[in-house]
């Protein structure tokens, strides 16, 4: 399992060591020593910059030998550390060129069991033009890896934010539903289609809970105890949105009263069903930030809640 | 918890399955301004109420389970409705307190554990 696991994460590393180019992460700052050089030199520069070994190169910077540190302990062993290098260094060098991905930088340095390797211009050029190690592929393997995820970051935040446009959209398009009285079977209709259009603004959850449960009740309202009516949905210039739900009568004699938790007028029926708990209302002034209720006993109920979206208008 | 698990532990009828969601908590009630009021996302809802108003509340509050008690029959329009709506509807013989009690056993033993 964990092997499995490993070997799908590392998947992106794979497809980067082909994407990388040697070029992108070599060392440009190549440390070389002309072939008139001693062994003792080399050997305190290796000390003082703590490398594993050296390109030798000539005067137009082509490759023509290398000097490792083996080298030079086979030198000071032999004693003949204070010679020019010339006739010791191993001609037979191997290179990468800048052109070719990583990965195969990686394969040459562990077949070839070396730290370094001289980078040339290109596959037919002794020119060198820097050095690649394996630190050097994994700093900048990092450094992709890094970019890769501030965009998917970008992404995210990008995909959250709240739309705006959507939002200027509903201040001009006000959502209009009528609703019936005494029609079970469609009630919780204009919550639902309400609460998917607000899902779509991208704003908090919790907002999105709280217009669900007062669209609900405000519906319910008008299916259980009137005579029929309309709601509107509409979001204004202060992103607040509001909810209007105005039904045909009875009305409501005190609404004062009607606003008291458990406070019912429902029949049996209705109760029977879960519905005319007396709560319906007083959940709608809990989760509304603001309500106000208009009833006349000619003319019927005119609810309006407002709740805030939660937005900061857009900088212009 | 997964919701397979309860249904096995607490041998529930399934009438409607559609998906085996993962159940973090439970509520119990039969009075559908309290359910919109105070139930969670996401849980397992307990209650008498089997007609297609549970449904709608059950969609507006992102509710995908309902466990119906006492064996209360549900209609045909009930269940068409559920399966549309992707909503598991499950069924006990046993009464609301009993089986609330059974599956808080089995949650509590599961958080325990983890």
């Amino acid at each position: 399992m964990s092997a499995n696991y490993t070997k799908e994460k590392l998947t992106l590393v794979n497809e980067l060591i082909y994407e990388i180019k040697v070029k992108e992460a070599m060392s440009r700052r190549v440390i070389f020593f002309k072939e008139n050089a001693t062994f003792r030199e080399i050997q305190l520069k290796l000390k003082k910059k703590k490398i594993s070994g050296v390109p030798i190169l000539d005067n137009v910077k082509n490759i023509i030998g290398i000097v490792s540190i083996d080298d030079v302990i086979t030198a000071l062993d032999k004693g003949y550390v204070d010679n020019k290098i010339t006739d010791y260094m191993s001609r037979d060098v191997i290179t990468i060129p800048q052109n070719v991905s990583v990965v195969s930088a990686i394969h040459k340095l562990g077949r070839f069991g070396v730290g370094r390797l001289p980078v040339t211009e290109s596959s037919d050029s002794k020119r060198i033009v820097g050095v690649i190690t394996l630190s050097d592929i994994l700093n900048r393997l990092l450094v992709v890896v890094q970019s890769i995820a501030e965009k998917v970051e970008d992404k995210e935040i990008k995909n959250t934010q709240i739309s705006h446009d959507l939002i200027k959209h509903m201040v001009k398009k006000r959502l209009r539903f009528e609703v019936k009285g005494d029609d079970f079977d469609h009630a919780g209709r204009v919550a639902s289609i309400t609460k998917k259009y607000f899902q779509n603004l991208g704003i908090s959850k919790d907002i999105i809970r709280r217009i669900a449960i007062v669209c609900y009740e405000a519906e319910m309202n008008i299916c259980l105890h009137s005579l029929g009516g309309s709601m509107t949905i509409q979001v204004n210039g202060d992103n607040n949105m509001i909810i209007y739900a105005h039904d045909k009568g009875p009305g409501i004699p005190d609404v004062k009263l009607a606003l008291k938790p458990g406070f019912t007028t429902a029949s049996e029926k209705i109760r029977a069903l879960g519905f005319g708990a007396g709560m319906g209302l007083p959940n709608i002034e809990r989760y509304a930030d603001k309500l106000e209720i208009k009833s006349s006993l000619e003319t019927g109920t005119e609810l309006k809640a407002i709740i805030n979206l939660g937005v900061k208008n857009e900088i212009k | 918890m997964k919701l397979s698990k309860i249904i096995d532990g607490c041998r529930l009828e399934k009438i409607v399955f559609c998906t085996d969601c993962k159940i973090e908590n439970g509520y119990c009630g039969d009075l559908m301004s309290d359910v919109m009021a105070h139930a969670e996302p996401e849980c397992i809802w307990i209650t008498i109420q089997a007609h297609k108003n549970s449904i709608a509340v059950a969609l507006i509050k992102d509710i995908k389970s309902i466990l119906f008690t006492n064996n209360v029959t549900v209609e045909k329009e009930v269940i068409k409705k559920a399966e549309e709506e992707k909503v598991n509807l499950l069924r006990t013989d046993k009464d609301s307190f009993t089986i609330c009690g059974e599956i808080y056993c089995m949650m509590e033993a599961k958080t325990a554990k983890d």
